[in-house]
């Protein structure tokens, strides 16, 4: 038999709420796998695909490393996953939920800074002062340095953050932050704000396909009928 | 080179005797080697490198969860030996070892650098010639006769955005990225228009207050943030640069003939005597505060020449800054057939930074000996 096409979705949370209507409402009805505990399916009326339920990481982080075929999950953790994501995997839909910005967020009594340039000033200028450069917490340390990166923002450190990012620079962790929001209630609960130009990426769950994952015609052609209910193509 | 190379004991044996060759000469000097240990704590980097040179860091963490690096140089971990060794200034120290850091593409991760740091000499002009003259010493003992060089300096262009017309918030944005091509052109054509409006409506609130009101004013908006926090800042360093930014007026624009002079000036590159001439020029209405780092910059050329090198023949480019985020004025680069072999120059903040006293010099090199050797084979 041949080896079958692989298919990841959210295994638990809000985004696997949405993704199971999605599918539903698309016509792809998935069946569970016996014995698998809720981790492995099928899907009915199509042949040769493997569905397996994994946390959204997990998704981004197989896609991005050949060790699926396709898979939905947030875009962001896609681009966190991939930072040259044009050679490894190919964004296929948004799917419409799933929404979030990534942000740069800082102080709100901060009142002299509001656009990048002015936290490239802040960075430079508290790197001098205070001998040591301005944290800034994220779990998004690609992303991060990208932005940064383009904006000439040099003078910052990262600090790696596991949870509650918006609660660091109240805590003394660090004095800014790269996170993600939806409304930004969280972030101003915390006393922040995001800068104007502020906006990473503005994300949101992606049917998304692996580039460098072993592709042969059987798995293609499986993709090609699966995608066509999901209304989308495959590409080439 | 590959990307994991191994050498041959024929290979080997060249690479030991050309570093012998160099380090001699480092010796004969008075420079002293130093071996740091090729795992560091991250930290010392990662605080004075910046996320650029991070990314580029192999980092990982002990089973302790200590946060460990393969040194992405040795010039940090050698200072930082002097400044605990309590050892006194002026320092001359020496290496020959392993540097790590990861290479976008197939390039080897890890490369020999031979370097030297001399650290603390009060006489800038005189630490800069022997830098240089340590580096063209050490090429030719290594066998290499034929190499070009280039020239620049961070403190010149400071010194010039000090003395032309410019806005005072943005002084520190200018001196930073004057090396970053594309985005620095784009920066300077938004400070010409006006359109950086970056705290505009903090600047609109303070308008029109004298300098009096100006701080009570700047609190008071502070304060109306209410228990936000202040990550780290102190609200000095807000008032400071907001006192700054109300200084400069509502809408402050750059003259069009002063970016023009920038944009000039940065554009001058070529052999350096006609360089130095040429920016001579092109800054003529601010003559006087220009005349110490240009002059400084002839003396570098004397200097060459004492050690028989034609100045003519030496590039110099005012918007070379050396893609590495604590040089502070004088660098320079050695190149061989389009590869560059050695390069170094002033990075006074940093023995601050590490602990030294305040305003401790520095001034150091790095000799790519793989590529030395190269170079000399003719590849």
């Amino acid at each position: 038999m041949s080896e079958p096409l692989t298919l990841a979705i959210p295994s638990k949370g809000r985004l696997k709420e949405q993704v199971d209507a999605y599918f539903a409402g698309a016509g792809v009805a998935l069946r569970q796998t016996a014995g698998a505990r809720g981790y492995r399916a099928t899907v009915e009326g199509l042949g040769g695909i493997d569905v397996m339920l994994l946390s959204a990481s997990e998704i981004a982080a197989a896609l991005v490393g050949g060790d699926l075929h396709l898979g939905v999950t947030g875009e962001d953790l896609i681009r966190e996953a991939a930072p040259e994501i044009e050679s490894r995997v190919a964004l296929l839909k948004p799917l419409g939920f799933g929404f979030a910005d990534v942000v740069v967020a800082v102080p709100r009594s901060w009142i002299d800074v509001s656009t990048m340039a002015d936290l490239d000033d802040v960075c430079a200028a508290y790197a001098h002062r205070h001998r040591r450069r301005l944290r800034v917490a994220t779990k998004y340390t690609q992303l991060t340095r990208g932005y940064f990166a383009r904006a000439g923002i040099s003078d910052y450190r990262i600090v790696g953050s596991a949870g509650a990012t918006e609660g660091a620079p109240t805590a003394g962790t660090a004095e800014a932050i790269v996170d993600i929001t939806t409304t930004g209630a969280t972030l101003k609960a915390n006393g922040l704000k995001i800068l104007d130009d502020g906006v990473i990426l503005k994300s949101q769950a992606q049917l998304a396909m692996s580039l460098v994952a072993d592709w042969t015609g059987d798995m293609r052609t499986a993709a090609a009928a699966l995608l066509a209910r999901l209304g989308a193509t495959l590409p080439r | 080179m590959p990307a994991f190379p191994t050498y041959g004991p024929e290979e080997i044996a060249a690479l030991d005797e050309q570093a012998d060759d160099i380090l001699s000469v480092f010796a004969a000097r008075g420079y002293t080697r130093h071996e740091p240990a090729i795992l560091q704590p991250a930290q010392i980097f990662v605080d004075r490198s910046g996320e650029e040179i991070r990314r580029r860091t192999f980092e990982l963490s002990d089973p302790s969860g200590r946060e460990l690096c393969l040194r992405p140089d040795l010039t940090i971990p050698t200072c930082k030996w002097q400044v605990e060794s309590g050892n006194s200034y002026p320092a001359r120290l020496c290496y020959h070892g392993l540097a790590f850091r990861h290479q976008p593409g197939d390039g080897p991760a890890q490369f020999y650098q031979a370097g030297a740091e001399l650290l603390g000499l009060q006489d800038k002009a005189a630490g800069e010639s022997e830098m240089m003259t340590l580096v063209v010493d050490a090429l030719r003992a290594a066998g290499l006769a034929q190499f070009e060089m280039k020239l620049g300096d961070l403190g010149l262009f400071a010194t010039l955005v000090d003395a032309l017309d410019v806005p005072a918030q943005w002084r520190g944005r200018l001196k930073r990225h004057f090396w970053r091509s594309g985005y620095f052109e784009a920066l300077l054509a938004r400070m010409v228009t006006g359109s950086v409006n970056d705290t505009q409506r903090a600047i609109d609130a303070l308008h029109g207050l004298n300098t009096m009101d100006l701080k009570p004013a700047i609190e008071a908006l502070i304060d109306a943030e209410g228990d936000a926090p202040l990550g780290g800042r102190t609200r000095e360093e807000i008032v400071e640069r907001l006192t700054i930014q109300a200084s400069d007026g509502a809408a402050p624009k750059l003259d069009l003939k002063v970016a023009e002079t920038i944009t000039k000036v940065l554009a001058v590159s070529g052999p350096a005597p006609a360089a130095l001439a040429e920016i001579r020029t092109l800054t003529k209405s601010v003559a006087a505060k220009m005349e110490k780092p240009l002059a400084a910059m002839e003396s570098r050329l004397v200097a060459l020449k004492t050690l028989g090198i034609d100045p003519s023949e030496v590039r110099f480019a005012a918007h070379f800054g050396r893609n590495l985020e604590y040089y502070t004025g004088f660098v320079f680069e050695f190149w061989s057939q389009d590869v560059e072999i050695a390069g170094g120059g002033r990075y006074d903040t940093l023995m601050e930074s590490l602990g030294a006293p305040r305003g401790t010099s520095a001034i150091g090199c790095a000799i790519r000996t793989e590529r030395v050797l190269a170079a000399r084979k003719g590849r």
